[in-house]
């Protein structure tokens, strides 16, 4: 009925929210008219008003939850190529996706589209949200969003999430079925779709991932750790990892690869998500004397840890995963208190970094639209797919599948975390802390309010610093 | 000391979180599973009239506790009073209810870590060497203070009364005077304003996000059901019971099993005591 209403009528959903509220309200009050006391009738007058005025209290305070994009600035001409994104929309992995493909296409099509054979085509952008990473939310939802897209939406091109590893591996069998190319750009760390492809090339050729896996990023983190064992001895470390299987498992190959390399290692922690205290873990910590805490959580409880880091001033610094620290917004959410943390950013122009002449552009294009600087993981890999994409389509002259399946395969460009190749066997982007090399990772450190590159040192603009009660 | 002291942190946390739905149960004998939702919704009117409206802090929190009992007044007024007495439609409906503000929310716009409110007191203090910070030290005399309020309040105050008379007995209550409606409707209000204070004091402690409506919600079954559904005294008992238990189990084994801890503890009440250590929905069972 509501969404009869509002598309039949084309009415803005808030709109009729509050029409049908208002009416509802006035024929109940009529209804009860004669029998209710005069203080009833204040207080349904008082229920009345909160419950007309509470939608446009929250419509005004956020904006609302869609933003409406802006049509394309150029003179496109020909059906547009259309990219369907299944994305968690409620996670930062997804709606920072979103915002880094929509970004991308507001661009493309602003400057004309996408040279296919001659013909200008616009991109088209078609989002549904999976919801996988949300708590008992099944797998089947998410494939049912990415079945949509390709049935419903005729998607020609998927692009984004799933997120959720769970999710995104059976996407890839639907991929297969229906014969789309499919760019993994946010979430999921795990090697597992790569080595698919890698296994089966010819089931699983379709799939290609701009991000990275958790093994590229345990490698960087080893690069800052011996760094810290040589500039100032450290060799005790506290791992405290969430309850979810990434996390998990980057626990026990750091605490594992750390003891192989003579450091000292304190059992791991596990916190189930939700957790809102993790003083017991920290005491401990500084009970065992660990000079750094290798922290992988992505609940945005974890702001709550670095707060009670920083309150019972722990002798050690925080390095690690840690999805809160990745966002702009940190800095305030922790009042300051999470300074010093060390976050991966997975990939670089996830926060300004100067890696190639692209990234700075990014980063102001998407402070410019989206009010905010790049905020963490799936900003620049989501941004840069679509270039990819853009390109392939080019240089194929056709968005036909295989075409664009070998331009792929064939892609070699700057991009905005550096350059841009395709590992042949796996389909995943090829990684190098050398911008001319391949995808660079980013390594920040809070300090005075803003994200620091200190790794790698191809574009670190600070040192690593400790915090004072450490000295 | 470490597990003392964080143990009456956590059990004080579940009392604050747990009281308004054991309240609102016991005197209207409605399982208000919309509590999750109002505790989350506190927090996020708060962050908004004092973040996007400019408002002192004290007023915003005011305001939001005043529009919180509003809803909790309407929830009641408009759809429980209709599946009173019928227990499956009132947990489907206050439930439907919670669930439609949490994604309503989640809709505009309350996602990330970006929306916080600003602890009472920063900083921390060392207490028998044990670090603790100045928010966990407001939540322990928040919780002391909701618990002497809800006494003194159904011990000394007519409105309290009349809520003990009708969660007692309640054809005796109506016969003395007291209108059962009004006093479930001033339970489900009340309910919901400790659930407000609750978000208020709690919610400093991290950020607002959605997610924590539901946590709430269960932890203030899991007390609730271990302490007896309806007694507000067996809510605080089992809050002393689950807090230390799971602070134990932190400390000494993991925190892994920290929401285990809880359900273990649920379960092992029940088996002894299905009704709860203070409940009587079972008492001639249990007698039997």
């Amino acid at each position: 009925m509501f969404f009869m209403t509002i598309q039949v009528y084309r009415i803005k959903p808030e709109i009729f929210i509050l029409f049908r509220y208002g009416t509802l309200i006035a024929r109940y009050i009529k209804k009860r008219k004669g029998c209710v006391s005069a203080v009833r009738k204040r207080m349904w007058f008082m229920g009345i008003c909160v419950f007309l005025l509470l939608p446009l209290l929250f419509m005004w305070g956020c904006g609302g939850g869609k933003k409406e994009v802006a049509g394309p600035g150029g003179d496109p001409i020909g059906d547009p190529i259309i990219i369907g994104s299944a994305l968690p929309v409620a996670f930062s992995y997804g709606w920072v996706g979103e915002r880094g493909i929509r970004l991308a296409v507001e661009e493309i099509n602003a400057a004309g589209g996408v040279n296919v054979g001659g013909v200008m085509r616009p991109f088209k952008v078609e989002v549904i949200d999976t919801r996988d990473l949300e708590a008992g939310v099944p797998v089947s939802e998410a494939l049912l969003a990415v079945e949509k897209l390709i049935l419903e939406k005729k998607a020609h091109f998927l692009v984004g999430g799933p997120a959720r590893t769970e999710a995104l591996l059976p996407t890839l069998d639907l991929v297969n079925k229906h014969e789309i190319i499919h760019i993994s750009s946010t979430g999921s760390f795990s090697p597992r779709s790569n080595q698919m492809v890698k296994d089966d090339y010819e089931k699983y050729k379709f799939h290609f991932k701009t991000t990275c896996w958790t093994f590229t990023m345990l490698g960087d983190f080893y690069g800052v750790l011996d760094s810290l064992k040589e500039e100032h001895g450290f060799n005790k470390i506290a791992v405290m990892v969430q309850d979810v299987a990434h996390a998990r498992q980057a626990g026990e190959i750091v605490s594992k690869r750390m003891a192989e390399k003579g450091w000292d290692v304190m059992d791991p922690i596990i916190y189930p998500t939700g957790t809102l205290d993790y003083s017991d873990g920290l005491l401990r910590a500084r009970k065992f004397g660990a000079q750094v805490l290798f922290v992988w959580m992505d609940m945005p409880e974890s702001v709550i840890m670095m707060r009670q880091y920083r309150d019972m001033q722990i002798p050690a610094i925080p390095i690690g995963f840690i999805n809160a620290a990745e966002h702009p917004d940190f800095w305030n959410a922790t009042e300051g208190k999470g300074e010093y943390t060390l976050n991966h950013l997975v990939n670089s122009g996830n926060a300004p970094a100067v890696v190639t002449p692209l990234t700075m552009p990014f980063v102001e294009a998407y402070k410019a639209r989206w009010g905010v600087e790049p905020e963490g993981y799936g900003a620049s890999s989501s941004y840069q797919a679509i270039y990819t994409l853009k390109d392939a389509i080019e240089r194929a002259g056709t968005i036909e599948t295989y075409a664009v399946l070998a331009a792929l395969e064939a892609t070699d460009m700057e991009g905005v975390y550096g350059r841009v190749r395709f590992d042949p066997e796996t389909h995943l982007v090829m990684h190098s802390l050398d911008p001319a090399e391949g995808a660079v990772p980013q390594i920040i450190q809070w300090l005075d309010g803003k994200r620091e590159t200190v790794f790698p040192p191809s574009i670190a603009t600070k040192q690593l610093q400790l915090p004072p009660w450490m000295n | 000391m470490e597990i003392i002291i964080y143990g009456i942190v956590n059990s004080l946390t579940l009392i604050l979180m747990s009281i308004g739905f054991a309240l609102a149960y016991g005197v209207s004998r409605i399982p208000n599973f919309a509590h999750g939702a109002l505790f989350i919704l506190t927090g996020y009117l708060t962050w908004l009239l004092r973040f996007r409206m400019d408002m002192p802090y004290g007023l915003a929190i005011l305001l939001s506790l005043i529009i919180v009992a509003i809803i909790g007044v309407a929830l009641y007024q408009i759809i429980l009073i209709r599946v009173r007495g019928m227990p499956i439609s009132e947990i489907i409906a206050s439930f439907g209810v919670g669930l439609a503000i949490l994604e309503f929310l989640r809709w505009s716009g309350l996602k990330g870590t970006a929306h916080m409110l600003p602890p009472f007191m920063s900083g921390s203090m060392l207490i028998f060497d044990v670090p603790l910070d100045y928010q966990r030290i407001i939540v322990v005399l928040g919780g002391v203070s909701v618990l002497l309020f809800l006494w003194f309040f159904t011990t000394y105050t007519k409105p309290g009364l009349s809520l003990k008379a009708i969660a007692q007995n309640e054809r005796a209550g109506l016969v003395l005077g007291i209108d059962s409606d009004i006093a479930a409707t001033l339970a489900v209000a009340i309910g919901a304003v400790f659930a407000g204070i609750a978000a208020i004091i709690l919610l400093p402690l991290g950020n607002i996000v959605v997610e924590m409506g539901y946590e709430v919600l269960v932890f203030a079954i899991a007390v609730s059901v271990c302490g007896g559904l309806g007694s507000w005294k067996g809510a605080v008992i089992a809050s002393f019971l689950i807090g230390f238990a799971q602070t134990i189990t932190v400390s000494l084994v993991a925190p892994h099993y920290h929401f285990v801890t809880a359900l273990f503890i649920i379960i092992m009440v029940l088996i002894f005591k299905p009704s709860g250590l203070f409940g009587r929905q079972k008492e001639l069972e249990e007698r039997v």
